[in-house]
């Protein structure tokens, strides 16, 4: 009997402990790594979009709702980087606790000083952001101020932990200094050269890694390439000697290789996401490892 | 249990009110021998938007509204003029085909034009059945109540104009007109329902009732009863199993569709079986 009762007490225990835990929903997988470093065991985490997906359009199912709906907070990166399809979600779960302005809404690009801000909003430009340039996880020196949201969040949601979330957010942000160290180091040899991207999600990738990456496959952002603007692209990457060409999993790699054919570049795959490659799946600091390795590999094969 | 009532009750409402009217269109749809007529529709109308997003105006304005139902008139009026040419040798379905394909291209260029990317246009005019809003549920109900009372109203000539367009001609009924209105308002059922649940959901709830039906059927009403009552429950199981499956929503209920004319197929062979 007594052994009974104490299983009980102990399964009881378990389950209110269980229940203290913060149910953290975040939008993409960088951040929810980012958020993993941070809420450590204090946290359940669930992640919405596939590392393979885009960013801006991701297919909505059930499941993402019904998470949305118990979850204590939401973290999204903001700048317009989910506008397509995150604020249905949000409606549709009628979850007070996080709706946007609620303590329990994390926007990572507060505080983040964003680049190509439009001066004036013009459609002859493309899908452009009037927030400036949404893909700025990516960089490492802004990985650092959205761990610092992420646990000034978890610290306001659940006080009772906001020790933890501060030791580990000292932890995360010692760790990302240190490589990042290594990585402008590692691609300290190539600085100044230009890369080809396909969309224009690396201004703070090339910022802070003093890479130019300014010649897009796509004239304008969400405009499939054209044959004109291909070959305008293969004569500068001729005279800038721009040799490599980066590519996402969800865009179109044919036209990076016909590109890279005619204009002797290497085509390097390279994701925004944790596990978006072979390679990545292991968190945040990975997936900067990964791409800096083949990024210096593939800069040096072609000098 | 109470869960999958909060993730899918406007989904599960929109299910249950709005395809009533589609697969009614679809009964004439079918018997006219016109079956993409609504994909063609739909692309016409978006062609429509994308002429609006060139001019300048948003893709949520009312212009580009106005512009989307100018272009699905223009649609209609050509379906209207190629109907009954017993002397030509090229049939309607081609014609349907060729300006579904010309209105899609003509989309891709004048988005290159424009520079507006594909994403805004998206958004707008292709909707995900999971995400509607109870504003957009309520606003098409009470557009299909509209045209549903005159497709009431009317239901005589529009029943003459599809099942005996030969009768209508003889009785001296100006079948083009009729088929304009007709086309007409069915762009309007059809490109209101492509913002809420997308353009193979509009296609599915449209065909895929009406053929069950006149594999089991041929009476009208018992043709309109078989339809709604496929369509409701299709609808229903298809809405359960993106909950209990974690699935996209509108490409399940399709399925779903696609299972239940398998079942009316062999339905339909076993009865002949029998009357034979």
């Amino acid at each position: 009997m007594k052994n009974i009762i104490l299983t009980l007490l102990a399964a009881l225990l378990f389950a209110v402990n269980a229940q203290a835990k913060l149910n953290v929903v975040a939008t993409t997988v960088d951040l929810a790594s980012i958020a993993k470093e941070i809420g450590g065991d204090k946290i359940t985490l669930a992640t919405l979009a596939k590392p393979t997906e885009d960013p801006h359009f991701v297919d909505a199912k059930p499941s993402f709702i019904v998470k949305l709906n118990h979850a204590d907070v939401v973290i999204e990166g903001g700048a317009e980087l989910e506008i397509g399809w995150l604020p249905a979600l949000l409606d549709q779960s009628r979850n007070e606790k996080i709706v946007a302005g609620a303590p329990g809404h994390v926007n990572c690009s507060k505080g983040v000083p964003l680049l190509d801000v439009p001066a004036t909003l013009d459609r002859s430009r493309g899908d452009i952001h009037a927030a400036g340039n949404p893909h700025f996880a990516i960089s490492p020196v802004n990985g650092k101020i959205i761990a610092q949201n992420i646990a000034d969040a978890f610290a306001e949601n659940d006080p009772a932990n906001a020790e933890a979330y501060r030791a580990n957010l000292k932890i995360f942000t010692t760790a990302l200094d240190a490589k990042l160290a290594a990585w402008q180091q590692a691609l300290a040899p190539f600085k100044g050269r230009s890369i080809v991207a396909y969309h224009d999600s690396w201004p703070y990738f090339a910022r802070d890694f003093g890479l130019k990456i300014e010649l897009f496959l796509e004239p304008k952002p969400g405009i499939p390439p054209s044959p004109a603007h291909l070959a305008e692209v293969i004569l500068k990457m001729k005279e800038e000697n721009a040799r490599v060409i980066i590519v996402d999993p969800y865009l179109n790699r044919r036209t990076a290789d016909t590109v890279a054919r005619e204009a002797g570049a290497t085509v390097v795959p390279v994701t925004q996401f944790p596990g978006g490659l072979k390679g990545t799946e292991g968190g945040y600091i990975q997936l900067e490892d990964y791409l800096v390795n083949s990024l210096a590999a593939a800069l040096a094969e072609k000098k | 249990m109470a869960e999958i009532f909060t993730v899918m009750k406007w989904p599960l409402i929109a299910c249950l009110l709005l395809p009533g009217i589609l697969v009614y269109l679809g009964l004439h749809i079918v018997q006219r021998e016109v079956i993409f007529v609504d994909l063609a529709l739909a692309q016409v109308a978006s062609l429509g938007a994308c002429v609006s997003l060139l001019l300048g105006h948003e893709a949520a304005d009312t212009q580009t509204y106005i512009w989307s139902f100018g272009f699905t008139l223009i649609g209609a009026a050509i379906f209207a003029v190629t109907r009954m040419r017993h002397h030509s040798r090229v049939p309607q379905e081609a014609l349907i085909g060729i300006t579904y394909v010309v209105a899609a291209a003509a989309g891709i260029l004048l988005l290159s034009r424009t520079a507006e990317g594909n994403e805004e246009l998206r958004r707008t005019l292709i909707g995900d059945v999971l995400l509607v809003s109870p504003h957009d549920v309520l606003k098409t109900f009470f557009i299909y109540l509209g045209i549903g009372a005159v497709h009431f109203v009317f239901r005589k000539k529009f029943m003459m104009i599809s099942f005996e367009p030969e009768r209508a001609e003889a009785e001296g009924m100006s079948v083009r007109w009729w088929d304009f209105l007709f086309y007409a308002l069915f762009g309007l059922v059809v490109t209101s329902f492509v913002q809420i649940g997308g353009v193979l959901l509009v296609f599915s709830y449209l065909i895929v009732p009406a053929v069950c039906a006149n594999l089991l059927a041929s009476r009208v009403a018992a043709l309109l009863a078989l339809g709604w009552g496929i369509a409701t429950v299709s609808g229903v199981a298809g809405l359960y199993a993106a909950y209990r499956f974690d699935l996209p929503t509108g490409a399940a209920i399709i399925c779903v569709l696609g299972a239940v004319l398998l079942l009316c197929g062999l339905a339909a062979y076993f009865k002949k079986e029998k009357t034979i």
